[in-house]
């Protein structure tokens, strides 16, 4: 038996942390670097505890600041090596300027960010703005909601990172707390099944890498047409994400079993007047509540946001299409227009699905927890406003 | 631990090696730079990779908007992610047996301030790769303003001579031996006055890279920033040693040697005298800047002298 699988081909109880640390140690990255930060660090304990069992076999380099650890894995990764590393909050901010070389320079690397708020440092709690504050850095971003889907999307994140016609660095966020100490039943798959599930990438041409001895150069992007053609390369990959996450979603259930659905997941939704969008650890309570509307018999689906960035704007204008109400719930604040940014960019793609009622709720703040009571609250807001009545746009609870 | 051949190449033989760098390369008339860049890339041979910054080097090692270029290999980073890029090429090229000098190449503002964090941190790790920091005593590429490597006493544009200034009000920071307080296998000063001297320390920072970081700090000065004529740029490299200025050391695993001894230091003042930044000090800042040069030497003086 192989030194993996003496800890995976089975199903054990585990928290997000160590699903996380199971998903990229399977995925045999050759260089990992981080730096620990609450909620994130049990993490890369686990990791470091894996490489020093011979589990993990890898550069594990602990580096002195987030900065270097993201630098450290970019580069690593433009060298060739498969890259991982992990981070939260205040650590995610200080990788901003890296973050933009790594996305610019197009190095597939893979990132954790266990979402917690950043202004304040007491405010050490779950909360979604750090990952909504690095939205324009030019990263592909994945939101988990459990904590069997942040082992699966972590297997599945390299799988697209390093795609031919992707080559783009993707985070995986998940809910710090909710998700990072939540201990849940999960499946740990066999490290044969995965290689054979990335497989696919070995047989794609080799991407460029800076190789000793040859005038390659990489993060020079220049200025003018140069500069210009890079961002519109950018962003063409960028475009060819959004169905390539769902092809990636359905050859992962195919290989394990498990479906998410891709950029977005519908619940429900099918023939719903209304519609509540949201993502993360309170996808599983606004379940419950759509179940028990349903039983009460008012028509209400639910969205769950997967693809954060790019924004799967098909998937989710199809699934908005027709409906009399949609309200959005966020766990950040979106500043100038006074919304949830999940709300404002859904409010963008209003155009598409017919100017119907929308409405923000913010919740789940710095670890307030996001209740069955506070989501049967916006339920039946978005329902009365699409019965015509006088609707708030934007409620804060509590 | 490697050993250190005893015969080594004269340094004219290296100018016999293949110039890695076209003609025509984007540097001002007379910068020590070039020179600089051009001598390593000799020494260090075809499987380098440069790592750097924006700066006075970007558009040549980087290619940004030059025509003249280089053979080498090159990331370019930001200041604040030199040594840690390089740690990333450095571990992967190693895992995967691939040959390699990862050779950072940045000026004093990087090295010294906003790019210390990573490089000390990336010394303390004992990565296996060469820091070259060009110390030009402040930004230059940005406009002269100050760094922590910026002498007391020196005018720059954020230290200018005024009514009320006599230019920058505190000394340097002393980089060289900050760096061998990391238990590195190699840290060296060198100029461009002494190629010997700098010559035989490339070829043991490459070597002793095998075993961890080395580190190597070259006083660099800077034309237009330190307002000296194009054709005096050597010969103020030699008058940074003359006066114990700038002392050429090495300290390899920890010992400490003085690598170009001088007998009669001439007073401060033969450098100063050169540059355009020190030409407002007056009697009293002098001697202030020349206790920091005796202070300095004594201390390295005392390393060097200190048993084994």
């Amino acid at each position: 038996m192989s030194a993996q699988n003496r800890v995976s081909n089975q199903t054990k109880v585990i928290t997000g942390n160590a699903a996380a640390a199971y998903g990229a140690m399977l995925c045999r990255p050759d260089v990992v670097a981080a730096y620990p930060i609450t909620p994130q660090s049990e993490l890369i304990e686990q990791l470091a505890q894996f490489h020093a069992d011979g589990i993990l076999d890898c550069e594990y380099v602990t580096v002195e600041g987030e900065n270097s650890a993201q630098n450290v894995v970019c580069g690593a990764s433009m060298a060739g090596g498969r890259t991982f590393t992990a981070t939260s909050s205040y650590g995610l901010v200080y990788m901003y300027d890296a973050m933009f070389n790594t996305a610019g320079y197009r190095a597939p690397v893979v990132m954790i960010n266990v979402n917690r708020e950043p202004p304040g440092i007491h405010a050490v709690c779950s909360g979604q703005q750090d990952m909504i504050s690095v939205r324009d850095t030019g990263w592909v971003q994945l939101i988990a909601e459990t904590c069997q889907e942040i082992l699966d999307l972590t297997i599945q994140a390299f799988r697209l990172a390093e795609d031919y016609s992707i080559q783009l660095p993707v985070i995986i966020n998940y809910d710090g707390y909710y998700l990072s100490f939540l201990a849940e039943s999960v499946n740990i798959p066999a490290i044969e099944d995965v290689d054979k599930y990335l497989s696919v990438l070995k047989s794609q041409p080799k991407r460029p890498t800076l190789i000793p001895g040859e005038a390659i150069g990489c993060g020079s992007h220049g200025i003018g047409m140069g500069y210009v053609e890079l961002r519109r390369k950018h962003m063409a990959a960028m475009d060819r994400v959004m169905p390539i996450v769902d092809v990636i979603d359905e050859e992962f259930g195919q290989a394990f079993g498990r479906r998410y659905g891709g950029q977005i997941e519908t619940y429900r939704t099918e023939d719903a007047d209304i519609v509540l969008v949201t993502s993360g650890s309170a996808v599983g309570t606004a379940r419950t509540v759509i179940d028990a509307k349903r039983e009460e018999g008012m028509k209400v689906g639910l969205v769950k946001l997967r693809l954060y960035r790019p924004f799967p704007v098909l998937r989710l204008s199809d699934a908005l299409k027709g409906k009399k109400a949609i309200g959005v719930l966020d766990r950040s604040i979106c500043f100038g227009w006074g919304c949830g940014p999940l709300y404002m960019e859904t409010k963008a793609i209003s155009s598409n699905i017919g100017h119907v009622p929308m409405l923000s709720f913010i919740d789940g703040l710095a670890n307030m927890d996001i209740t069955k009571e506070h989501i049967g609250q916006m339920i039946d807001t978005i329902f009365k406003a699409s019965q015509g009545d006088s609707y708030q746009e934007v409620t804060w609870l509590p | 631990m490697s050993t250190i051949e005893k015969k080594r190449p004269k340094v004219f033989e290296y100018f016999q090696s293949e110039d890695q760098f076209a003609g025509g390369v984007a540097f001002c008339a007379g910068c020590a730079l070039e020179l600089n860049v051009r001598f390593i890339s000799k020494v260090m041979g075809k499987n380098t990779v440069l790592v750097g910054t924006p700066s006075c080097s970007a558009p040549v090692l980087n290619g940004q908007n030059v025509a003249a270029w280089h053979k080498l290999g090159h990331y370019a980073c930001t200041m604040t992610g030199v040594a840690s890029s390089a740690t990333g090429l450095a571990r992967y090229y190693q895992r995967a047996g691939i040959d390699a000098n990862v050779v950072c190449f940045t000026g004093d503002g990087c090295a010294q301030d906003i790019g210390f964090q990573t490089l000390s941190g990336a010394a303390e790790r004992n990565e296996k790769m060469i820091y070259i920091c060009y110390d030009n005593e402040g930004y230059m590429n940005t406009g002269i303003q100050r760094s922590s490597a910026t002498p007391f006493g020196a005018s720059t544009s954020t230290t200018p001579v005024g009514s009320q200034s006599q230019g920058k009000t505190t000394g340097s920071k002393n980089m060289p031996l900050i760096m061998s307080m990391h238990d590195i296998p190699y840290v060296a000063t060198a100029t461009l006055s002494h190629l010997e001297d700098y010559a035989q320390k490339l070829v043991k920072a490459k070597e002793k890279a095998k075993e961890g970081f080395a580190y190597i700090h070259v006083f660099c000065p800077c034309l237009v920033g330190w307002k000296i004529p194009m054709d005096d740029s050597i010969q103020v490299c030699r008058a940074a040693v003359r006066t114990n200025y700038f002392p050429l050391w090495e300290a390899v695993d920890g010992k400490f040697q003085m690598t170009h001894k001088v007998n009669k230091p001439k007073p401060v003042q033969e450098l100063t005298s050169r540059l355009g930044k020190f030409k407002h000090l007056n009697d009293e800042n002098l001697a202030i800047l020349q206790s920091k040069v005796n202070k300095r030497y004594k201390l390295l003086q005392a390393l060097c002298e200190a048993p084994e």
